[in-house]
């Protein structure tokens, strides 16, 4: 970031903006403290002249609040409340955390400017935004006190039916296991560094662990360090096994706890979080609904670990997936007349084949009301039919002829053979016997 | 997001009056002449569709896209309009399927041309979808049931989607009045009942179709608020293709969808198959898909903009796949696709590819030429999902080691026993509703937790902390005492184990007893074993009140155990005080505590049974029982058994 010798707020603004996005993109929650005499710049380029220019913007000029990307926006004035009031600055500034949808706050000195009323202005800013997150996480009897990096956010599911933010529970309830192949690189809202800490007798921190400088800490972390941990245990295992842990973050809302590799050497218990709801995965199907093995009939996974009940199948297929008709371009229908044409070349061998794709047209051409298509695929069969060379079976003739017959029928729009569930069968000859059998 | 947005709801009205059964006379050539076949054969003139079937090909086509990309909560109803209003099915999701959609629209069939045109119009169609807009969805029920006091938050939207030939544009001002009107009445039924919803907005979008050629005597007009509740819009569109293509556009703005191009899927020929050649498949999907590239103005760079379609595409390049499904990627987002063309080979090939089972990694050409894996395609349970993957720096760089923090210097953690311990309470579905003995209903989640809860009863976790769970000989007990009930076949197999203890007690076993800490060779034998003892109790009795099999484990092990004289002192102690103590305030006590073995007569009796119980189960098992009961049951009728010990 280039530093300028002019307060010009908004060229500050915007690369704040520019360097947030080009580093963590557009989803990461962000922290933007701004820190400022109070004194707002003069001429072009103030934020004065900023905001009285803000309805006269373009796409390519945007004013950079509100941030595009998850944020709070704290000012942090080096002069206190009188002093700003005096002029028009504040107003400037609750004007940039207005535009930034009220996301952020303004911190002011409280008495004269010194050192320590400086210190306790940001030992506020620190109270309100940089609090850890302590949390307990639990599986069964075997506990852990931790601390979740960063501090997960609050969500919010539908603004209409449920405006109210969620966050997530100080206890995180492990509720079972899953293979990393059956959780799938799942879609997640976040995800977090679990920190096993240690919490003395009053449940303060007394350390994470991590070995400091310092030298009091060193012989707490120390011994930290040599007492048994859940987290490190349960660490340990999942990156042996492949599997993750399903955590229980809410009512409805759950998450996945797993080992994150960083390097070779270091790795880390990280934890994500689910969109809340009932069913945040549709191949887990229902949270609710997801249960001990034990309680199923017969292993879900087999006996040699060789099967897996995941993914769960959808009721209904989509429509890749179970060969639908599509004619919108002519290369589909033509493709489908194709088929037809082919197999009907190879009749008595390829009956079967035949006989199917001649139905799925028949079907679509009858849902789409496309009548004209039955008459003509009709007549092109006829005209097979007196195209058969000489050496051809006797049976293709007669197949021809009836499925030729039997389109025509449909094409009437009227008749029985127009149903839609109705479905054209081979006709039996004397040679349909030793027909199936080459089939 | 709002669930309930005017998305939620979808009504397609359909023209079906006799003009619509004319031609659109856009030619198909459905007749195409194969190589190498007979001279001189003219092909079959080339038929064309009739505007209805332009118009319902059109339609099916925009609900197959919408189900393959939100199979829920997106609703369709299809109306059909000639003499009266044909509703082909309901809002229930039985009915949300193109199968059912097809099946119905071929029993109405194509329209009558010979049919009286006085009688037929598009107007009863569109008054059965105002009428059918107020009826609720199951989804709207659910959520209203679920808010209770706050029902009123479920909101009533939706969208009428009227395709018809219209005859002027004051023609299309009569079609709006008239939804305007029937809005406004419906709205004062629905007011009254419990089973119908207001309209709370309607969006009507309105489709004048013509045939190719002629000219149109109805003019577009983009969305207009005609009132509050009401907004319309009207599409002059040409039948054929054209018609395809505008609905196309609209399902695509209706329900916030994007296009991205997979370019470079290798291929391999079906005439040569040595050869491999590269194709490219657009696929559509929600465009939070590209929020990346929206968000930071990248757009335009990769996207390129396609003609006659309002949108662009982003092309993303396919990698050459690797299995890696046992890779957990950073996944910010995973959403449905379905193919533009979904019948064309390349992309039935790719859709097969992945349905499969396999995934594949999408590469995003950028600026500078780096390039950076930003997508995945991966299906799960034969849908098809275009993940979105975390492609910018992370926050968490260079995170501590977990080896550095709590308990990081710890070495001997039980990773194998609680990787089989993770295997044991794996999840799995449990779709068909359970009761419980009381018929409430059982929820699978909160079982997985009970056996959690059970299972961690006694869970040392590291080596040095335990000695049963580093003998073998334990595991037969230690691996069913934590379920919640017993057969016969698991008691006697802790009877098993436990006699066999006795007997590696007798044979003055060594023990897998942890010397850290301790200098020197550690605990004597005996101390040894009545470690392995008391923590095999410990055990044990924190599953005594799972059963009564589970009580008769506890109490075969304090039969056989061994105790030290200062324990049988002390226990001899407790009895005695226990005599003084209130009756009523004793049976209110934990009646584990209680029940002690010292008594050897019911020793005996207990040792009786089980030795029937054996002998009865028709195998023959040695049991081995220590000396001292030798007496106690030598006169028990019945009993055979062996006395071992000096």
């Amino acid at each position: 970031m280039d530093d300028y010798d002019k307060t010009c707020l908004e060229s500050a603004l915007v690369g704040v903006c520019n360097i947030v996005q080009q580093e963590w993109g557009g989803a990461i929650p962000c922290q933007v403290v701004l820190v400022t005499d109070g004194c707002l710049g003069i001429g072009r380029g103030s934020l004065r002249h900023s905001l009285a220019t803000h309805n006269q913007r373009s796409e390519s000029n945007r004013f950079p609040l509100p941030f595009p990307f998850p944020s709070k926006l704290y000012i942090m004035c080096m002069a206190n409340l009188e002093e700003l009031q005096s002029t028009d600055s504040l107003d400037c500034l609750e004007r940039l955390i207005d535009l930034n949808n009220g996301e952020g706050q303004i911190f002011t000195i409280d008495g004269p400017l010194c050192l320590k009323n400086v210190q306790s202005m940001f030992g506020k800013l620190i109270d309100l935004a940089y609090t850890p997150f302590h949390a307990v996480l639990k599986c069964g009897h075997l506990t852990a006190d931790v601390q979740v990096f960063p501090r997960p956010e609050p969500f919010v599911i539908d603004e209409e039916i449920d405006p109210i933010p969620k966050v997530i529970n100080t206890d995180l309830e492990i509720v079972g296991f899953i293979d990393i192949a059956d959780i799938s690189s799942p879609p997640v809202l976040s995800r977090h560094l679990v920190l096993p800490i240690a919490l003395n007798k009053e449940g303060d921190e007394v350390g994470t662990g991590i070995t400091d400088d310092n030298e009091d800490e060193n012989s707490a972390n120390q011994i930290a360090g040599k007492i048994p941990n859940f987290c490190v245990l349960l660490h340990g295992s999942l990156k042996v096994e492949g599997m993750v842990a399903i955590v229980q973050l809410g009512p409805e809302w759950h998450g996945m706890l797993y080992s994150q590799a960083d390097s070779k050497k270091k790795s880390n218990l990280m934890m994500s979080l689910f969109e809340p709801g009932p069913e945040p995965l549709p191949w887990l199907g229902k949270m609710v609904q997801l249960g001990p093995i034990s309680d199923a009939k017969e292993n879900p996974y087999g006996e040699d670990d060789n099967k897996s009940p995941f993914p769960l199948q959808p009721k209904n297929k989509r429509s890749y997936a179970q060969n639908v008709t599509v004619w919108i371009k002519p290369s589909g229908l033509q493709t489908d007349v194709q088929k037809i044409l082919r197999n009907a070349r190879k009749l008595p061998e390829k009956t079967q084949t035949f006989y199917k794709e001649l139905n799925r047209l028949r079907k679509a051409a009858l849902a789409f009301g496309f009548l004209d298509l039955l008459k003509g695929v009709a007549d092109m069969l006829e005209r097979e039919c007196t195209l058969l060379p000489d050496t051809a079976h006797p049976d293709a003739a007669f197949q021809l002829t009836h499925a030729a017959q039997q389109l025509k029928l449909a094409s009437t729009g009227t008749s029985e053979y127009a149903g839609y569930d109705h479905n054209i069968t081979p006709l039996q000859t004397d040679f349909s016997g030793s027909s199936a059998e080459r089939i | 997001m709002k669930i309930f947005s005017e998305s939620h709801k979808t009504v397609f009205v359909v023209d079906h009056c006799p003009y619509m059964a004319e031609s659109c006379r856009q030619h198909v050539e459905f007749d195409m002449l194969v190589k190498n076949r007979t001279q001189g054969i003219i092909p079959l003139a080339p038929i064309s569709k009739s505007l209805w079937t332009c118009s319902v090909e059109s339609s099916m086509e925009y609900c197959r896209i919408m189900y393959d990309i939100f199979p829920f909560k997106k609703l369709v109803n299809f109306i059909v309009s000639d003499s009266g209003a044909h509703v082909l099915n309901s809002w229930t999701q039985e009915d949300q399927n193109l199968q059912e959609l097809m099946a119905a629209l071929a029993a109405v069939g194509p329209p009558n041309p010979r049919a009286d045109p006085e009688c037929c119009s598009i107007l009863h169609g569109l008054v059965a979808a105002v009428e059918t807009l107020c009826k609720i969805t199951e989804y709207q029920h659910e959520a209203r049931t679920l808010l209770m006091e706050n029902a009123e938050r479920v909101g009533n939207r939706g969208r009428i989607i009227c395709i018809t030939n219209a005859k002027s544009d004051s023609h299309v001002r009569m079609l709006e009045d008239c939804v305007q009107e029937t809005i406004h009445e419906h709205n004062k039924l629905a007011a009254n009942s419990d089973h119908l919803m207001q309209i709370q907005k309607c969006e009507l979008v309105l489709i004048h179709t013509y045939p190719v050629g002629e000219d149109s005597l109805v003019s577009d007009r983009p969305k207009k608020e005609l009132s509050p509740v009401l907004t319309s819009e009207v599409h002059s569109v040409r039948a054929g293709r054209h018609l395809a293509t505008k609905l196309n556009i609209l399902v695509q703005q209706h329900f916030d969808l994007a296009s991205t191009t997979i370019t470079n899927i290798p291929m391999k020929e079906e005439q040569h198959a040595n050869t491999s050649a590269n194709y490219d498949v657009e696929l559509l999907h929600h465009k939070d898909a590209h929020v990346d590239f929206l968000k930071s103005g990248d757009n335009h760079l990769s996207g390129s903009s396609r003609e006659g379609s309002f949108k662009e595409t982003i092309t993303l390049k396919w990698c050459t796949p690797r299995t890696n499904n046992i890779e957990l990627h950073y996944c910010t987002g995973a959403y449905r696709i379905s193919p533009v063309d979904v019948n064309s080979r390349p992309s039935s090939c790719l859709t097969n590819f992945l349905l499969n089972g396999r995934s594949v990694l999408l590469e995003q050409p950028r600026k500078s030429g780096s390039k950076v894996i930003s997508h995945m395609l991966s299906s799960h349970g034969g849908e098809i999902f275009l993940h979105v993957l975390s492609s910018s720096r992370s926050i968490l760089e260079d995170p501590p080691s977990i080896s550095e923090g709590c308990g990081g210097r710890v070495t001997d953690y039980r990773i194998t026993d609680f990787g089989e311990f993770m295997r044991e309470n794996r999840l799995t579905p449990f779709l068909d509703p359970r009761y419980k003995i009381d018929g409430s209903l059982e929820i699978p989640l909160e079982r997985a937790k009970d056996q959690l809860e059970k299972h961690t009863r006694y869970w040392p976790m590291i080596i040095s902390q335990t000695t049963i769970f580093n003998m073998q000989a334990v595991v037969p007990l230690a691996s069913v005492i934590v379920k919640e009930s017993l057969t016969e076949e698991d008691v006697l197999n802790c009877q098993k184990t436990i006699y066999n203890l006795v007997d590696m007690e007798r044979k003055n076993d060594p023990l897998p007893i942890s010397t850290v800490g301790t200098r020197g060779k550690g605990p004597k034998r005996d101390e040894q074993y009545r470690i392995m003892w008391n923590e095999l109790e410990t055990l044990v009795r924190a599953h005594i009140n799972n059963s009564e099999k589970h009580q008769r484990v506890l109490e075969c092990l304090m039969a056989c155990r061994s105790k030290p004289p200062e324990e049988e002192e002390r226990k001899k102690r407790g009895r005695k005080r226990e005599d003084k103590e209130d009756k009523s305030e004793k049976a209110v006590k934990d009646y584990e505590q209680e029940k002690s073995w010292q008594d050897s007569e019911r020793a005996a009796e207990f040792l009786t049974q089980n030795c029937l119980a054996l002998r009865r189960g028709g195998k023959s098992i040695l049991i081995l029982i220590p000396l001292i009961f030798k007496h106690e049951i030598q006169d028990k009728p019945g009993v055979k058994f062996l006395t071992y010990g000096t």
